[in-house]
C-alpha cells in the first residue's frame, strides 16, 4: 500500500442553522487501520464522515489528513477549490446509493476520474480500470451500464472507482444498506480484501459482523456527539455505556430470530 | 378547388416551406444554446447577474412575439441594427425561445440526482468538468421531453414572422391568396404542412429519446 | 438616440387602446371556458364518437397557429357569405383556441386528482351529479387556477395578433402611433411596457389567488 493516510479531528462542530449535529468532535483514524463508525439514525456519522472530504463543511475545529488541514486554509479562511479538489484526490468515497453515472459503463465510470481528474491518457486509464474491475470481480461487467447491474455489482463497481485513483485513505458511508441482503456478502468481501492491504478506511455502517471482525477500532455515535471509541471488542461485546448497550439491544432484537 | 393554382404557385410556396423549416430550424438550435447558457448562468453566476438575468426572462416571457419583432426590426434601425427581415426574424425567434428553454434546462438540471454529482466532487473532479461530464448530459437527457414539446410551439410562430414580411410559409401563401382569392386551397396547404411538420417533430422525438435513454432505464 | 418624450407620450393613446385588449383576452378567455368545459366533457364522456370529436377539436385547434385561424375567420368566412366585424370574428377565434388549451387543462386536473375523492364520494351514496358538482369540479377548478391565470396572460399577448384583422388593440395603435412619430423603437418599447404591466398583474393575482387557495 502505497502510503496510508492518517486523520485527526478535533474539537469539530457542525451546525444546521440552529441545530447541532455535530458536538466537539475528537477522533484519531491511525493510518493503514479500518475504523467503524456505528449508532442510531440521525446520530451524525454520516455527516462526521462527511466532514473528512468536507462534502459537508464543519463549522468549527480541525480536520487534518496528514496533518494538513481540509476545507480551511486557517480558521475562518475556506480553502480555495483547487487546494480542496487537490486533498480529494487521494480521498476515495463509497456512497449508500453508489452513485454511479448511470450515462457510462463501468469501465467508463471507473476511468472517468483517471481521465479528468489524474490527467492519464484514456488508453493508460482503461487499462488501470479495467484492473479495478478485475480486483472487484466484476472485469466481465467492464462494458455493462449501471442500470444492467445488480446492487452489489454497482456498489463494487463504486468502490473500483474509487480504488482507481489510488487513494491514501477510503471513506464508506453506510455501503451496504441500500442493497439486498444477499448482496452485501460480496461488498463486505472486497472491502475486507481492501483492509487487509492496509487502507485507512472509516466505515459508517450497520453491519455488526464487519465492525466485529474487521474493525481495528470502532466509534459510537448518539445525537451528534462520539460517546465512545475504543477497540470493536470493547464497545461490541462488553460496553460500559448505557446508550451503547441500549442501542445494541434494539439491534440485537431486530436482527436475531 | 382549383389544382392549378398550387401549381403555378408550387415555386413561391416551396420557398416559403423552406424558410419556415429554416426559421425553426435555426431558431430552436440557436434558442437552445442561449437558453442553456442562461441555465447555466443562473446556477453558477453571482446573485447580482442572476438579477439581471432574471430580468430578461420576465420581460420576454410578459411581452408578446409580435411586439418584440416589432421593436428589433422596426425599432432597431433607430440604434444602428439595420437587419433584413429574414435575420430579424431569426434573431426575434431564438430571443423569444431562450428564457423557455432555459426553464427547461433548468428543470433538467434539478432532475441529475445529487449524489452523481457528490461522486464527482468526492473524486476531486472541476465544476467545469462535472458540467460537461455529468451535469450536461444527464439534464439534457431529463428535459428531452419538454424540449420537443417546445420547439414544436415554436412551429407555430413561425407564422408570425410573416408579419415582419419574413418570406416564410404564410406569407407566401398570403399572397398567393391575395392575389387568386383562392383561400381555401391556401389554408389547405398551411393545415396540411402544420400538421405533418408537427406529426413529424413529434415522432422523431420520441424515437430520439428512446435510443438515448436506453441505457438508463433500469432493467429489473 | 432614445427620445424619452415619445416613449412616455406614447403611454397615453396606447393605455386607451388596452381597453380592447383587456376586452378580448378577458371574453376570449371567458368563451374559452364555456367552451372548453363542454370539450372536456365530451372528452371524457362514454359515447366514443363524442371522445373522438373532442380530442380532434383539441389537436387541430392546438396544431394549427392562431395566425392562421385569425385570418381563416375573417377572409374565409366572407367567402361563404358570413360577413362579421371584425371584433367579433376576434373574440370567437381567440375563444374557440383557448377553449382547446382550457379543456386540457381542465383535463390535467381532473387527472391529478387523487381518486380516493370519488370513491369516497361514492362510498357515502352520492349521486354521479353531486360527486361532479360537490367534489370533483371545485377541487379541479382550484387546482386549475395557476394553470388559468397562465392561459389569462397567453391570450393577452396572443391578442397582439388580432392587430391583423385591424382591431385598434395595443398592437395595432403602436403602429399607427410609429407611423406618426416616426420613433417605432420608443413607441413599440412602450407597448411591451403595456403589456409587461397587465402580465406582471396577472402573475401578482395568480400568486395571490394560489396563495389563498392553498390546500
Amino acid at each position: 500500500m502505497l502510503g496510508a493516510s492518517s486523520v485527526e479531528m478535533r474539537k469539530v462542530n457542525k451546525y444546521y442553522d440552529n441545530f447541532q449535529a455535530l458536538k466537539d468532535i475528537d477522533l484519531s483514524i491511525p493510518p493503514g487501520k479500518v475504523t467503524c463508525l456505528i449508532g442510531p439514525s440521525g446520530s451524525g456519522k454520516s455527516t462526521l464522515l462527511r466532514c473528512i472530504n468536507f462534502l459537508e463543511e464543519y463549522d468549527s475545529g480541525e480536520v487534518r489528513i496528514d496533518g494538513q488541514l481540509i476545507g480551511y486554509d486557517a480558521p475562518n479562511k475556506k480553502m480555495s477549490g483547487r487546494r480542496l479538489r487537490e486533498m480529494r484526490r487521494s480521498i476515495g468515497m463509497v456512497f449508500q446509493q453508489f452513485n454511479l453515472w448511470p450515462h457510462m459503463t463501468a469501465r467508463e465510470n471507473v476511468a472517468e476520474g483517471l481521465v479528468r481528474v489524474r490527467r492519464l491518457s484514456k488508453a493508460d486509464a482503461d487499462r488501470r480500470a479495467g484492473e479495478a474491475l478485475a480486483k472487484v470481480g466484476l472485469a466481465d461487467k467492464s462494458a455493462s451500464h449501471p442500470s444492467r447491474l445488480s446492487g452489489g455489482q454497482q456498489q463494487r463497481v463504486a468502490i473500483a472507482r474509487a480504488i482507481a485513483m489510488e487513494p491514501k485513505l477510503m471513506l464508506f458511508d453506510e455501503p451496504t444498506s441500500a442493497l439486498d441482503p444477499e448482496l452485501v456478502g460480496e461488498v463486505l468481501s472486497v472491502m475486507r480484501t481492501l483492509a487487509g492491504e492496509g487502507m485507512t478506511m472509516v466505515v459508517v455502517t450497520h453491519e455488526m459482523g464487519f465492525a466485529a471482525h474487521v474493525a481495528d477500532q470502532v466509534g459510537f455515535m448518539e445525537k451528534g456527539e462520539l460517546v465512545s471509541v475504543a477497540s470493536p471488542d470493547r464497545i461490541l461485546h462488553h460496553p460500559e455505556d448505557a446508550r451503547i448497550q441500549s442501542f445494541l439491544r434494539t439491534y440485537h432484537e431486530r436482527n436475531s430470530f | 378547388m382549383e389544382w392549378s393554382v398550387l401549381q403555378q404557385y408550387g415555386p413561391s410556396l416551396l420557398k416559403g416551406f423552406g424558410n419556415t423549416i429554416l426559421c425553426w430550424a435555426l431558431g430552436t438550435v440557436f434558442g437552445m444554446a442561449l437558453g442553456l447558457v442562461i441555465a447555466l448562468i443562473q446556477r453558477y453566476a453571482p446573485r447580482w447577474v442572476t438579477w439581471i438575468v432574471q430580468a430578461y426572462i420576465e420581460v420576454i416571457r410578459g411581452t408578446p412575439f409580435l411586439v418584440q419583432l416589432f421593436v428589433l426590426y422596426y425599432g432597431g434601425p433607430l440604434v444602428g441594427l439595420r437587419l433584413d427581415a429574414l435575420p430579424a426574424g431569426l434573431l426575434g425567434l431564438t430571443i423569444y425561445g431562450s428564457p423557455y428553454f432555459a426553464e427547461i434546462f433548468r428543470s433538467g438540471f434539478r432532475a441529475v440526482p445529487d449524489g452523481q454529482i457528490e461522486a464527482a466532487r468526492a473524486i476531486g473532479m472541476s465544476e467545469s468538468d462535472i458540467v460537461r461530464r455529468i451535469l450536461l448530459p444527464l439534464g439534457l437527457v431529463s428535459a428531452l421531453p419538454a424540449l420537443v414539446n417546445f420547439s414544436i410551439i415554436l412551429t407555430k410562430e413561425t407564422v408570425i414572422l410573416s408579419i415582419i414580411t419574413v418570406p416564410e410559409l404564410l406569407y407566401q401563401v398570403q399572397r398567393m391568396s391575395a392575389e387568386t382569392f383562392r383561400y381555401v386551397e391556401a389554408n389547405l396547404v398551411l393545415a396540411l404542412f402544420f400538421w405533418g411538420l408537427v406529426e413529424t417533430i413529434s415522432r422523431v422525438g420520441l424515437r430520439l429519446e428512446a435510443r438515448i435513454t436506453k441505457h438508463l432505464i433500469e432493467r429489473t | 438616440m432614445f427620445s424619452l418624450a415619445v416613449f412616455f407620450q406614447s403611454f397615453g393613446p396606447l393605455f386607451w387602446a388596452a381597453r380592447y385588449t383587456l376586452l378580448i383576452s378577458v371574453l376570449g378567455i371567458g368563451l374559452g371556458i364555456l367552451i372548453g368545459t363542454l370539450i372536456c366533457a365530451a372528452r371524457l364522456s362514454p359515447y366514443p364518437p363524442l371522445r373522438r370529436f373532442a380530442a380532434v377539436w383539441v389537436s387541430f385547434l392546438r396544431g394549427v397557429p392562431l395566425l392562421v385561424q385569425l385570418l381563416v375567420f375573417y377572409y374565409a368566412l366572407p367567402v361563404i357569405g358570413l360577413d362579421v366585424p371584425a371584433m367579433v370574428a376576434a373574440v370567437v377565434t381567440v375563444g374557440i383556441c383557448a377553449s382547446a388549451y382550457i379543456s386540457e387543462i381542465w383535463r390535467g386536473a381532473i387527472a391529478a386528482l387523487p381518486k380516493g375523492q370519488a370513491e369516497a364520494a361514492v362510498a357515502i351514496g352520492m349521486t354521479p351529479v353531486d360527486v361532479w358538482t360537490r367534489v370533483i369540479l371545485p377541487q379541479a377548478v382550484t387546482l386549475s387556477l395557476p394553470a388559468l391565470i397562465n392561459e389569462l396572460i397567453l391570450l393577452v399577448k396572443a391578442s397582439s395578433l388580432v392587430s391583423v384583422v385591424g382591431i385598434l388593440e395595443i398592437t395595432r395603435a403602436s403602429q399607427a402611433q410609429a407611423a406618426t412619430t416616426f420613433r417605432p423603437l420608443e413607441v413599440y418599447i412602450a407597448a411591451a411596457c403595456i403589456y409587461l404591466l397587465i402580465n406582471l398583474c396577472l402573475a401578482a393575482l395568480g400568486r395571490y389567488l394560489e396563495h389563498r387557495t392553498a390546500v
